[in-house]
């Protein structure tokens, strides 16, 4: 990923010296390090940093620092940053984090989450991590990934969070299970022994005892307050009638010090604290820059203000960046504010310096603050490029939403980017508006090759570009709505714009119209045309790209019947894969996926587990977007095939929830998955119930795209028949599944082709028409034999059987006939030997199967995790199924079913 | 008076210490009251409920002690 990473967010402040030892405060720390969080919370000014880096150096552990600012409210930047900080102290983790974040659409927070906590698992030291001004933080969603961190936090990592603002998590349950040890600010302020230790012993100032207790109490503790203090009385003679006038004030305390401090620097240092009070991080250059004073230099400017403790702070061991104590920045602030400097062009001598030494971030940041829109926009509009690729679509969109909106609609391409964002965060109609805004622009302009005078263009070369951008981005988003003709009209004119060399150009409406033809059904087409582009992003190198199309080629040969074709285009992709080498490129998690599915298909249940177990192991961070989602359709699927509807069923609610629309086809919607697997278990009110909400008839017009769904329906339909015997039912499904073969006969979708024969035999056996049935039973096995095909006979249990058998004694495809019929035995002696091995169970309600073997996992002490990853199922299907076993024994935790289920026999006693 | 809480309203807003007039400024416009013990009075029209946590805000980041806020009924 390519976000810049700032070194001096990392920065752990090393201890200072000459500062006030607090060894109750640092005890409190040492034992609270036991605990899981350490909460430091109080007002500005405390101490909180100082406390920290003091305890740190002091204690044996390694520690990692972030000190956040507003921009991580971005949870993908502020993951980034939590990640680069713990680099600081283990160099190789968080790779897996990085590639999830660097993916278009980085999945769901939590398996982000879950990936880092793996990874972090491997450091194997204690270790702090410090988050230090978390207060600027103000996102629900950073918020709720702190508190999934902490739930699941490492046994050797503690987490300390410095803040201003007790921060949104589960203080409270934390508080109560023993978890958080927390400072505040009654614990931080500066005892009156402290006090004296401070001002005479560090700031070598010779005060009476009653000095000191009345500054102590003006400044109630607060060590700022005592600090400037301090610093104004340190050039003066008559320190006694300072105090009288300070503790004689009512004056807010910093106001009154931060005026006697300014009001003791020469003018020269004035000018400067309250000109550069306006930079977040200051370095010499920078300040030279915004102070524009050839008489000054910033570098001894800052040198100066460090070595008279003017609440500086430096970044970085060079003494090259320093930030000003957020409080004395702020009361700065302030005061410029009150003076006759002009702060707009302060910031906007600030956006430039950052601009010319390639910062963007805090060049727009200023442009922004200065509301210099006009350069703002400039900026923005050179910056998508680097954003997009780096994935901060939240953090880009915030720049663009701050811009007045005809500045933005004036300049094409900032409106192109800006749809493109829009698009990337879901927001399709917002999008289009915007498209509409960029192409306004070239049906104004009849010489497409320069910006023409009204219009605001910065990046000439891409605006030449605009017109294919323009059309790329119609054809994703009419793909996206399903407008397939709108796909195919706009990715064509985006590919006749481009030339024929032009590889990378033409990939992406390359792939689109490829999606496209898929969604109508043309396979042959579609295959060719996203083959080809996904070749024009192998021949520009882009190869994660050209990878990432690779199950969308699969999943056609699968539906033209080509099993053997779609094994070899995933072995493909896999070798080029391992040209690459280590580690292995986003999306080849998918590749294992797609394999193990298709030798699930051939009846090889081992090798297929080996590939999904590969594609685990791959991490995370192998993977791309839709990764949750189909791997939970693939385990759904794995799951049916071994018999497990319940889990089956589980796996699918789960990708459901996680199904997001995408440019390619649903071919296969989940809901219809769902539906098979209640035929499956005999749920026809829900089966029924399906088929009503989706408005399926047998009467309807076939496409391809709805294919699947029909198929379902003839299942739905013959289960009908079975359950209720009416005729009606099954010459419905009868007449559907003619006219269904018909079609996907047409459209050389082999693979459908055998699943509908099949359906017609069963509908045939079901009106005991052995005969009739064996026609297109004997259709589907010719066609089925060379590629493999095992489970779309095996899947239809003891009907097929008894078909086969007859089938056999009429020696239809002997050899393919004895393999599938064997298979149908095991599977049949497998599931009663599933049946009869339970023990006895002195329940109420039994315990089933699967609750048994989770049970069994949860005996051996396996953490709920694990046993997902064992069982290949979702993390909250086993949670459900830890409820179930609890309910049933009564009881209420792990630890407790286990010893109640020994106890009654269900598991054996331990020795 | 509406008592929509998404509507502009008077708010009152008391912290310890004197602040000095410069200071109407920065908390957009409030006019400032200093109090004989040493508190001072922040008054005048809040936006919306956003508008005051940001003044809020801007109170706890200059580490100023809040006594309280309420809402006032405008004169």
């Amino acid at each position: 990923m390519s976000t810049p990473i700032l070194a001096t967010k990392l920065y752990l402040p090393p201890p200072r010296p000459g500062v006030v030892l607090r060894s109750r405060l640092i005890e409190r720390l040492s034992q609270g390090s036991h605990r899981r969080l350490t909460l430091i919370c109080a007002p500005a000014g405390f101490g909180k940093t100082t406390l920290i880096s003091e305890w740190l150096a002091g204690c044996d552990r390694p520690a990692a620092w972030l000190s956040l600012d507003e921009g991580d409210s971005d949870p993908t930047r502020f993951l980034a940053y939590l990640v680069a900080s713990l680099r600081t102290i283990a160099a190789d983790i968080g790779e897996g984090v990085l590639s999830m974040l660097g993916s278009p659409h980085p999945p769901p927070t939590e398996s982000v989450l879950t990936t880092l906590l793996n990874e972090i698992n491997t450091i194997p030291d204690n270790f702090v991590l410090v988050l230090d001004d978390y207060h600027v933080v103000d996102a629900r969603l950073v918020d709720d990934a702190l508190a999934f961190l902490l739930d699941h936090l490492p046994p050797r990592m503690h987490l300390i969070i410095a803040t201003r603002e007790d921060p949104n998590l589960p203080l409270s349950r934390l508080r109560v299970r023993g978890q958080l040890s927390e400072l505040r600010a009654a614990d931080l302020r500066f005892t009156p022994s402290e006090a004296g230790e401070f001002l005479e012993g560090v700031m070598g100032l010779n005060l009476s005892a009653e000095d000191i207790a009345a500054l102590e109490t003006r400044t109630e503790g607060w060590i700022a307050g005592l600090q400037l203090a301090a610093i104004s009385m340190q050039g003066r003679k008559d320190a006694t009638s300072f105090i009288e006038s300070f503790t004689g004030s009512h004056h807010f305390v910093l106001d009154y010090l931060v005026e006697e401090v300014l009001g003791q620097q020469s003018e020269s240092i004035q000018t400067f604290l309250l000109s550069t009070s306006v930079l977040d991080r200051l370095c010499g250059p920078l300040c030279d820059a915004v102070l524009l004073d050839p008489s000054a230099s910033g570098q001894e400017m800052l040198e100066y203000i460090e070595h008279s403790n003017l609440f500086i702070v430096p970044l970085d061991d060079e003494r090259r960046w320093y930030r000003y104590h957020h409080l004395f920045a702020e009361l700065l602030r302030q005061r410029l504010h009150q003076s006759a400097t002009s702060v707009v062009e302060l910031h906007v001598r600030a956006s430039q310096w950052y601009e010319d030494n390639g910062l963007d971030m805090e060049a727009i940041h200023h442009a922004l603050v200065a509301e210099d829109f006009e350069r703002a926009a400039s900026l923005i509009e050179l910056s998508w490029r680097a954003m997009d690729r780096s994935l901060q679509f939240a953090m880009w969109l915030g720049w663009v939403k701050a811009l007045p909106d005809e500045l933005v609609r004036a300049r094409p391409m900032l409106s192109v980017a800006y749809a493109w964002a829009l698009m990337d965060v879901g927001e399709l109609e917002a999008g289009e508006s915007r498209l509409r805004d960029a192409e306004r622009w070239l049906e104004t302009t009849a010489d497409t090759s320069v910006p023409s005078a009204e219009m605001v263009v910065v990046d000439e070369e891409e605006f030449r570009s605009l017109p294919v951008t323009i059309a790329s981005a119609h054809a994703y988003l009419a793909q996206v709505l399903g407008d397939v003709s709108g796909t195919v009209r706009h990715a064509r004119r985006a590919l006749d714009l481009l030339p024929e060399d032009d590889h990378l150009g033409r990939a992406i409406p390359g792939a689109l119209l490829g999606l496209a033809y898929w969604e109508s059904g043309d396979l042959e087409a579609a295959h060719r045309t996203l083959a080809d582009a996904l070749m024009g992003f192998q021949m520009t190198g882009n190869i994660v790209a050209a990878i990432s199309g690779t199950y969308g080629l699969a999943d056609m040969r699968v539906d033209q019947g080509r099993l053997q074709e779609a094994i070899r285009t995933y072995e493909r992709s896999l070798r080029l894969v391992m040209e690459q080498g280590e580690p292995a490129l986003q999306g080849t998690a998918h590749l294992y996926l797609g394999l193990s599915g298709l030798r699930l298909e051939q009846g090889d249940l081992e090798a297929a587990k080996q590939h999904m177990l590969k594609s685990e192991e791959l991490g995370e961070h192998a993977t791309s977007p839709d990764w949750p989602y189909r791997s939970c359709v693939a385990k759904a699927r794995m799951a049916e095939a071994q018999g497990e509807l319940d889990d089956a069923l589980d796996l699918l609610d789960e990708a459901e929830r996680l199904y997001r629309r995408s440019p390619v086809p649903d071919v296969r919607p989940v809901a219809a998955l769902k539906t098979r697997v209640w035929v499956g278990q005999g749920r026809l009110t829900e089966a029924l119930g399906w088929a009503c909400e989706r408005g399926l008839s047998v009467a309807d017009d076939l496409s391809y795209l709805r294919e699947f769904e029909h198929i379902v329906l003839a299942r739905v339909l013959m289960a009908e028949y079975r359950s209720e015997g009416a005729d009606r039912s099954i010459l419905e499904a009868m007449g559907l599944l003619a006219r269904l073969l018909q079609a996907a006969e047409a459209g050389g979708r082999m693979g459908r082709v055998i699943e509908i024969l099949v359906l017609q035999a069963l509908a045939h056996h079901m009106q005991g028409d052995i005969s009739a049935a064996l026609q297109p039973l004997q259709r589907s096995l010719t066609l089925a034999e060379p590629e493999g095909y095992v489970r779309i006979f095996v899947d239809e249990g003891t009907p097929m059987a008894r078909l086969l058998s007859e089938a056999a004694t009429h020696g239809i495809t002997p050899d393919y006939t004895g393999r599938l019929l064997a298979a149908l035995e095991a599977e049949a002696h497998e599931s009663e030997h599933k049946s009869y091995s339970p023990p006895d169970q002195p329940l109420a309600e039994p315990l089933s199967q699967r609750e048994l073997e989770v049970l069994r996992l949860i005996a051996q002490g396996l953490s709920n995790r694990e046993i997902s990853e064992r069982l290949f199922l979702a993390l909250d299907t086993i949670k459900g199924h830890n409820r179930r076993i609890f309910g049933k024994l009564s009881v209420q935790r792990r630890s407790e079913a286990v010893v109640k289920a020994r106890s009654l026999g269900i598991l054996p006693h331990q020795n | 008076m509406s008592s929509r809480l998404d509507q502009p309203m008077v708010y009152q807003i008391r912290v310890k210490g004197h602040l000095g007039p410069q200071w109407t400024d920065w908390f957009g416009g409030l006019a400032i009251t200093l109090e004989d013990n040493g508190e001072t009075l922040l008054t005048g029209p809040v936006v919306d409920q956003a508008a005051l946590h940001g003044l809020l805000r801007q109170v706890r980041d200059l580490g100023m002690p809040l006594i309280s806020a309420v809402r006032v009924k405008p004169p």
